[in-house]
């Protein structure tokens, strides 16, 4: 920054008699300064967008012409709304083992890891990779892995014996299991990392006591590990429900199989409501759900962990 | 714990373990190198192999022949680098500020921003896109990258670790005579170095992978970026799969790359936005 723009706030201070008073309004005047960029494009991008979405929530609109207040009639539809339905159970029966499973496969594989064990870094390198990559490319290197005909995860089932592998992505009920595993190869990493965080912030001497009293390695991780680990638990399991929700990328481009889609989420259903079938006003009236399930799904959990999460 | 002596059974055990699991983790990466060199002949076995009968290269020039794949490139890159100098840039300004200054009402701006974490983009999403539409930015590259520069994320993240730095510093600063603004530029943006370097990675892993934007605010061809163009042209113009992989490698591995250099402070810095 330039001399001129520097001595700007100074001149709020220059006629001040009180000295400290001055030194006060100055560094007001550079924290506004300082944070009006920020502030500014969160107004413009996200308050005032706010606004609108939640006006528009209540229109009918189809982006061409002017929208059309309709009162409650998008909420009142989206609660009959077929396809919402099936939308919203697929992205719950996706949601759910995802973030059950998840939770557990990254503990034990931090709690491998977080062993005097060689090769650390080169294993805590590897499960990490998935998290880096690109999820449009991760679906697209999946969908391929699952071809039904030609992929090797069938020619590997049919080479074990079994003698009708499942058509996977093709229907609906397969297409959740594939997706659950991709997202769990994709995301496992990711947990690993923040619970070896965790791990390393537990004091030895701990285990050490532990270890004096006679404890075995099942009941000091019970006892100890679990206890204290459970804010990290709490802090994944918010974080994941809050991420599986909005799965779109991934979902998308692995279901969408000869131009229909196969295992519709929220999201999804959102963008084509709004973007394809141009009924704008209902396509936010879906967002607006998906943001109050997500806040209802994240009290709940804030509620519960009074229940289970310890804080020493 | 076990391994006072140099050869333990539950460690040999604990490699077994992860071998076979990292095995299954770096599998999907080997089959899509090796199926992006297959020729299509190698494709359509009831029994595919990992290893291509014959290698072909030409697979790679053919992602450039089949779309504008150099073109999605480009702008995947210059989206990319201007996304996260300028949440970088603006984060940490604003984290400064909210960490060390103290001026009215800071706080309650600071919880407002932080609550625009909780919102998810899809209720954002066609409020920005009718603003784009306004301000006549549809299907450029201000668009693209204007309404992603504003991170919360980032701002939370940055100032939590400017927190740690004492106000000493600022004080002194300031008798000797030095702004606010060369304060930050001077001590605190060199001593938040880490914190800068992990958070720069985490917005250009996102910035480079985002799809929902990108795919709403672009229509024209010459406008998509990697992600997109990926997606909207399987089974359109990419109609060879050995093609279609080799462009998703094309894609992935240099961001693979760059992390295997920086992994150790990079996934420390991952592990420190975790938990604070």
């Amino acid at each position: 920054m330039t001399e001129t723009s520097s001595s700007l706030p100074i001149a709020v201070t220059t006629h001040q008699p009180n000295a400290r008073f001055g030194r006060r309004a100055r560094e007001a005047a550079w924290g506004y300064l300082l944070i009006a960029p920020v502030m500014t494009g969160f107004a413009i991008f996200f308050l005032i967008a706010l606004g609108a979405s939640l006006y528009l929530s209540f229109t009918k609109w189809d982006m061409l012409t002017s929208p059309v207040f309709v009162g409650l009639d998008n909420y009142r539809t989206v609660l009959h709304d077929h396809e919402f339905r099936t939308a919203l159970l697929n992205t719950v029966a996706i949601t759910v083992p995802h973030i059950v499973l998840r939770l557990i496969c990254a503990l034990a594989l931090a709690i491998a890891l977080n062993s005097n064990i060689r090769f650390r870094a080169f294993y805590r390198i590897l499960f990490f990779l998935p998290v880096l990559t690109m999820p449009v490319a991760i679906a697209t290197i999946w969908k391929w892995l699952y071809d039904p005909a030609f992929g090797p995860i069938n020619s590997f089932l049919r080479g074990i014996g079994v003698d009708n592998p499942p058509e996977w992505l093709s229907q609906p009920r397969s297409a959740t299991v594939a997706v659950v595993i991709v997202l769990l190869w994709s995301g496992i990493g990711y947990d690993m990392v923040i619970y070896l965080a965790g791990l390393q912030a537990i004091p030895r001497d701990f285990y050490e006591a532990a270890s004096l009293d006679g404890a075995g390695g099942w009941q000091r991780f019970r006892d100890i590990t679990l206890p204290l680990l459970t804010p990290t638990i709490f802090f994944l399991s918010v974080i994941g429900v809050i991420y599986s929700l909005q799965v779109f990328d991934l979902v998308y481009v692995m279901t969408k199989i000869d131009q229909t889609n196969k295992l519709p989420t929220v999201v999804y259903y959102i963008y084509d409501e709004g973007f394809r079938n141009f009924r704008m006003g209902y396509a936010i009236t879906v967002a607006w759900v998906l943001l109050g399930m997500i806040l209802i799904f994240t009290i709940i959990q804030f509620r519960f962990q009074r229940r289970w999460v310890f804080y020493g | 714990m076990s391994a006072r002596r140099g050869f333990s059974w539950s460690h040999l055990l604990l490699h077994i373990v992860l071998l076979t699991v990292g095995v299954i983790f770096l599998l999907p990466f080997v089959w899509s190198i090796s199926t992006s060199l297959k020729p299509m002949s190698d494709l359509f076995q009831v029994k595919p192999s990992l290893i291509p009968s014959e290698i072909r290269w030409q697979n790679y020039r053919d992602v450039f022949d089949s779309v504008p794949f150099l073109r999605f490139y480009f702008n995947s890159v210059v989206v990319t680098i201007a996304r996260t100098i300028g949440q970088v840039a603006l984060a940490s300004v604003a984290a400064f500020a909210f960490s060390q200054l103290r001026f009215p009402g800071r706080d309650l701006l600071f919880f407002i921003l932080l609550a625009g974490l909780m919102v998810p983009d899809q209720v954002l999403i066609v409020p920005r896109f009718v603003l784009m539409r306004e301000f006549g930015w549809l299907d450029t590259y201000q668009g693209l990258i204007i309404p992603l520069i504003f991170s919360s994320f980032g701002v939370f993240m940055l100032r939590q670790f400017m927190l740690g730095i004492p106000r000493d510093f600022f004080e002194a600063a300031m008798l000797e005579g030095a702004n606010p603004f060369q304060i930050f530029r001077d001590i605190y943006l060199p001593l938040a170095a880490p914190a800068l370097a992990a958070f720069g990675f985490l917005a250009l892993l996102a910035s480079w992978n985002e799809f929902l934007w990108a795919l709403t605010v672009t229509s024209s061809t010459d406008m998509r970026v990697l992600p997109v163009g990926i997606a909207l042209f399987q089974g359109q113009f990419f109609t060879n799969t050995a093609v279609l992989l080799a462009a998703a490698n094309l894609a992935t591995f240099p961001l693979l790359i760059v992390f295997l250099f920086f992994q150790k402070r990079l996934v420390e810095g991952i592990a420190l936005t975790g938990l604070k």
